[in-house]
This record gives structure tokens, C-alpha cells and sequence, in this order.
């Protein structure tokens, strides 16, 4: 039995906002001066790590709590300072290869980066599940809270697009439904309802499997029964790709989307598929 | 001896991803590291690896990088009596 409820305090997306270009959706980004001031850090950070900790930040701003975990998400991780190291390996014959790409090239640098401009020193982890990503992450922050291990604590995901990686994933038929997408999506959740709470978290799952529609319907429903949500409105891929395009971690826009665009309180099922993975996200939004 | 000073100062911002900072505005004389530039130790790996892919310079004795590091000015020196390419 679980001891608290997880809500969603706050949130924050960075995410395409115009039209996709050749298949492909560009993040709208911020100026990342406004914030991230030290110009000594920014410069190290590649687009992807200026994208997720902005985000972060974003999320965290005019909150006055201290997050007991960061939790980030990624699908391919840093991929544009993975490609620049690995052409390095190569152009340079293994030989003098540039420090900061490797540096860089981590899939836990954005979840670093975000704690060493909070001066956070406390749990910090990253999830590379491809598909599965922020559902994982959002698994480890929901089991904290719940179990009272912590009472605030930031979730977040970022993937980046590359012509490279476009030009691979084009190959696997991956770009079919939907252009391909970037973005970054964080969340700052906890364990108590708040004035300025936004919705609860009721369950998550994760399937994988070559499944047909009515198939991924009928584990959709029963997800639901088992949750006493059958009323749910249901916010599917369909929805919000469209606007985010296709990505390992679009699932969490997903969220953020079901939370800041769709109207009226209740029971929402976040429902997304990446190929064979299909994720379900059950929240009750307390704001219309 | 321009001409090196200029072409070591774009790689440094290009390596280096100096924002904001155009050739010009390096001050010859004044320090790299710490109050002048403000680089740091990964910023010095980086300088190491421009002096070996650009000049074929390898440095030999570690503990004349910091008087050979201080500036463009030392850098430059350095450079032009050790360069292979």
C-alpha cells in the first residue's frame, strides 16, 4: 500500500512550435542566456544539455522547494557531441581526440548539469530505455514518493535530433506516422497537494509487442478498470506527435501536453507508441 | 608574427566555443587562464591538441605549460620557434 499520492507541482516544456521542416521539427529554443547567465558553463553545453537544463529550470522557477531527486530521461542521449567524438575516433585515427565532446557525449550530462547549477547534491539518475525512458524515470520517482523517500523531486526527459540520427532512423521507418521531433519536458513532482498542484499521477505502464490496434485497445481498458478510470479521456499519440513529432521520449510532452492544452478536470490516459512500445500514463487533473 | 597570433586566436574561440568574443577583442599580453580569458584545465587539453594537429608541436616537458600557456604572447613565441607544420 502506498503511504502518498504523487502530484504534479509544476512543469515546463521546450518543444517545436513551428511547422516540420522535410520531415522534420526543430525544438523552439529560449535564449539560453537568460538562463543559464554563467557564460563559462554555457559554452561547454552542447544544444541537447542547454535544452533539457533550461527546461529544467523553467520548471523550477518562482518554486521555492528543493527537489530530493533528479531523475532525467533519454532516448539516444547527447547525440550531436557523440557524433562530433566519434568522427573525431575516425578523422584523427583514434589519435588526439578533443576532450570536451567525450565529456559531453554522456547520457547523464544533462541530469549533472541541472544539479551542478541548482547545487544539488542529492539523488541523481538517468534512464536510457529507448521508448521506455521518462516512463522508467517517472517509475523511480513515483516508487520515492510514494514510499515517502522524498517529498519533491524533479523528472524530466530530453532527446535531440541530428541529421545523422534522421537519416538512420529514416532507414527503420521510424519517421512513418509522424515527422521526427525533439524536445525537452520536466516535472516537478510530489507527495502533497498544493494550492498550485495541477494533477495526480495515478498509475504508469509499459507493454511491449507487436500488438494490433484492438489488442493495444483492450490492454488500454483494462489498464484503466484495474485503475477505476474507465471514464478517462484519452490522449493519444495522435494528439500531440503532430506538434512534437517523433522521438523516444515524446511521451512526455505527451504529458505536459494532456496537462497544459487539454480542457476539464478528470481522469486522463496519456497513451503513446514508439514502434513495439506502448506507454500509458494515468493522471487525474485537478484544473481544467 | 600577426598573422599566428590571429589564426591561434580564432581556433581557440572556435575550439574552445568562446561566445560572444571576436579575435580582436584578445588582448595579446593579457593572461589566458584564471582572471584574463578565465580558461580552465579542459580548456588546456584543448590548446595541447591545437598545438599538435595545427603546428605538430608536442609538448615535452609539462612543467613549461604554464609559462607557455600565459598569453597569446607566449603562445605565440612558443610556437613560432617550435613549429613543424
Amino acid at each position: 500500500m502506498n503511504k502518498y499520492s504523487v502530484y504534479i507541482q509544476s512543469l515546463a516544456s521546450i518543444y517545436p512550435q513551428d511547422e516540420a521542416v522535410e520531415g522534420r521539427f526543430s525544438a523552439c529554443e529560449p535564449d539560453y542566456k537568460e538562463w543559464i547567465k554563467d557564460a563559462g558553463l554555457r559554452r561547454r553545453m552542447s544544444r541537447i544539455v542547454k535544452m533539457g537544463v533550461t527546461a529544467a529550470l523553467q520548471c523550477l522557477q518562482n518554486i521555492s522547494e528543493k527537489p530530493e531527486a533528479i531523475i532525467t530521461a533519454t532516448g539516444l542521449g547527447c547525440l550531436a557531441d557523440s557524433e562530433k567524438f566519434l568522427q573525431s575516433i575516425g578523422s584523427h585515427h583514434e589519435e588526439l581526440l578533443s576532450p570536451t565532446p567525450f565529456i559531453q557525449s554522456t547520457f547523464n550530462t544533462i541530469g549533472g548539469q541541472i544539479a551542478l547549477l541548482l547545487g544539488n547534491k542529492a539523488y541523481n539518475t538517468t534512464y536510457v530505455h529507448r521508448a521506455f525512458s521518462f516512463e522508467s524515470a517517472l517509475i523511480d520517482g513515483l516508487m520515492q514518493l510514494q514510499a515517502g523517500d522524498a517529498g519533491s523531486l524533479l523528472v524530466g526527459s530530453v532527446d535531440e535530433l541530428t541529421p545523422t540520427a534522421y537519416h538512420i532512423l529514416a532507414r527503420m521507418g521510424v519517421w512513418r506516422k509522424f515527422p521526427a521531433g525533439e524536445g525537452a519536458s520536466f516535472f516537478l513532482l510530489g507527495n502533497q497537494k498544493m494550492e498550485r498542484t495541477i494533477a495526480r499521477i495515478v498509475a504508469v505502464d509499459m507493454v511491449s509487442g507487436d500488438f494490433s490496434q484492438d489488442q493495444l485497445a483492450e490492454k488500454r481498458l483494462n489498464f484503466l478498470q484495474k485503475n477505476n478510470a474507465s471514464d478517462a479521456a484519452v490522449v493519444s499519440d495522435d494528439m500531440f506527435k503532430p506538434i512534437c513529432g517523433e522521438y523516444q521520449t515524446a511521451s512526455s510532452f505527451g504529458l505536459w501536453y494532456a496537462c497544459t492544452q487539454l480542457n476539464g478536470a478528470g481522469f486522463v490516459l496519456i497513451a503513446n507508441s514508439f514502434l513495439h512500445n506502448h506507454t500509458m500514463v494515468l493522471i487525474e487533473k485537478f484544473k481544467g | 608574427m600577426d598573422q599566428l597570433k590571429k589564426e591561434l586566436k580564432e581556433a581557440l574561440i572556435q575550439a574552445l566555443n568562446l561566445e560572444d568574443i571576436t579575435a580582436e577583442e584578445i588582448v595579446d599580453e593579457d593572461p589566458l587562464f584564471g582572471d584574463g580569458l578565465g580558461l580552465d584545465s579542459i580548456d588546456a587539453l584543448e590548446i595541447i591538441l591545437i598545438l599538435e594537429r595545427n603546428y605538430g608541436i608536442r609538448l615535452t616537458k609539462p612543467e613549461e605549460s604554464k609559462e607557455i600557456f600565459y598569453s597569446i604572447n607566449t603562445l605565440a613565441d612558443f610556437i613560432g620557434k617550435n613549429r613543424k607544420k
